[in-house]
């Protein structure tokens, strides 16, 4: 009587020790999805992140006097500013590892400046590349600058 | 093994209430600079269509309203709608053309006043979406109400 009471006392433990491991397991493998998910989003808002901090700097280069069309308009680039700065040697004057420009519709492409790293990252946005047509008029055309930056 | 799987089955629930209120809360686009410049930027681009006379070609955002107001292209013998279709059109081709990470594209124009919205011009889209999706807007006053132009961006 005594020897049955004590097995069925031992198998209530085993049980219970196998039911806490089986919780425990449950639940660190519920943790690890959640981790899981979470890193993917953090991964998601870095990249987000280090993509509008490089078209804050695309946007600061493109209202340079260098290039914009004028002080009123961001994103807005003068097409003459870029043939002369593309035909200039204003190599070291630019913080960045290359600058270049391109019309979207007309497929038409100007390299301002190129440091030629190889180690680099290209990051651009849409800008208007605008042309004076008359002295009252102007043509723009939507178009992209891209800027370099050296991978670190 | 009943409390086991209590615990399991309340774990669960508490899951797929997280889930249904995370999904629930998902907007239907991410808002992005980048996009946001495009819908700007493309707003300014000059058009072939002059209402008037030549060289005083429209803006995007001119030809949204000379739409609106049902007005045609002297230049070009069309009306506006069908012109800022086609060059919509065209556009967002070419930007897809120019970028690879871009997978598909919808571009909205919304008219909006307190009794109606309907579409300015047919809803412009291409590609198949399994990625991401960015958008930006910009906000027209016409009389009368609100011309709303959306572009969002699927990036693969």
């Amino acid at each position: 009587m005594v020897n049955s009471l004590k097995n069925k006392a031992q198998m209530k433990i085993q049980q219970m020790a196998f039911m806490i491991v089986a919780v425990l397991i449950f639940f660190v493998l519920v943790g690890l999805a959640f981790l899981g998910w979470q890193l993917i989003s953090v991964k998601d808002n870095f990249n987000s992140l280090q993509k509008e901090q490089a078209i804050a700097s695309i946007r600061t280069i493109s209202d340079m006097p260098e290039f914009n069309c004028d002080s009123r308009r961001s994103l807005c680039v003068d097409e003459d500013k870029l043939i002369v700065m593309a035909n200039s040697s204003y190599s070291g004057f630019w913080n960045v590892a290359s600058i270049s420009a391109y019309k979207i519709l007309e497929k038409k492409s100007y390299l301002v400046y190129d440091s030629k790293q190889k180690d680099k990252k290209e990051f651009s946005t849409y800008v208007l590349i605008c042309k004076k047509i008359t002295s009252n008029y102007e043509k723009c055309d939507l178009g992209k600058l891209s800027v370099g930056v050296v991978n670190v | 093994m009943v409390g086991f799987v209590l615990i399991v089955a309340i774990v669960l629930i508490a899951l797929m209430v997280f889930l249904v209120i995370s999904i629930r809360n998902r907007t239907e686009f991410k808002q992005s600079d980048d996009v946001e410049n495009f819908v700007n930027v493309l707003m300014m681009h000059t058009t072939g269509c002059a209402i008037v006379y030549e060289p005083d070609y429209d803006s995007v955002i001119d030809l949204v309203k000379n739409c609106y107001n049902n007005r045609k292209c002297a230049n070009l013998n069309k009306m506006a709608c069908e012109y800022l279709n086609e060059s919509l059109n065209l556009i967002m081709e070419k930007v897809m053309e120019t970028d690879a990470s871009i997978a598909a594209y919808e571009l909205d124009l919304i008219y909006e006043n307190d009794e109606e919205r309907s579409y300015v011009i047919p809803s412009i889209l291409k590609g198949n979406c399994s990625g991401s999706v960015y958008g930006g807007q910009q906000v027209i006053s016409v009389e009368s109400g609100k011309i709303t132009v959306i572009a969002k961006f699927c990036y693969s």
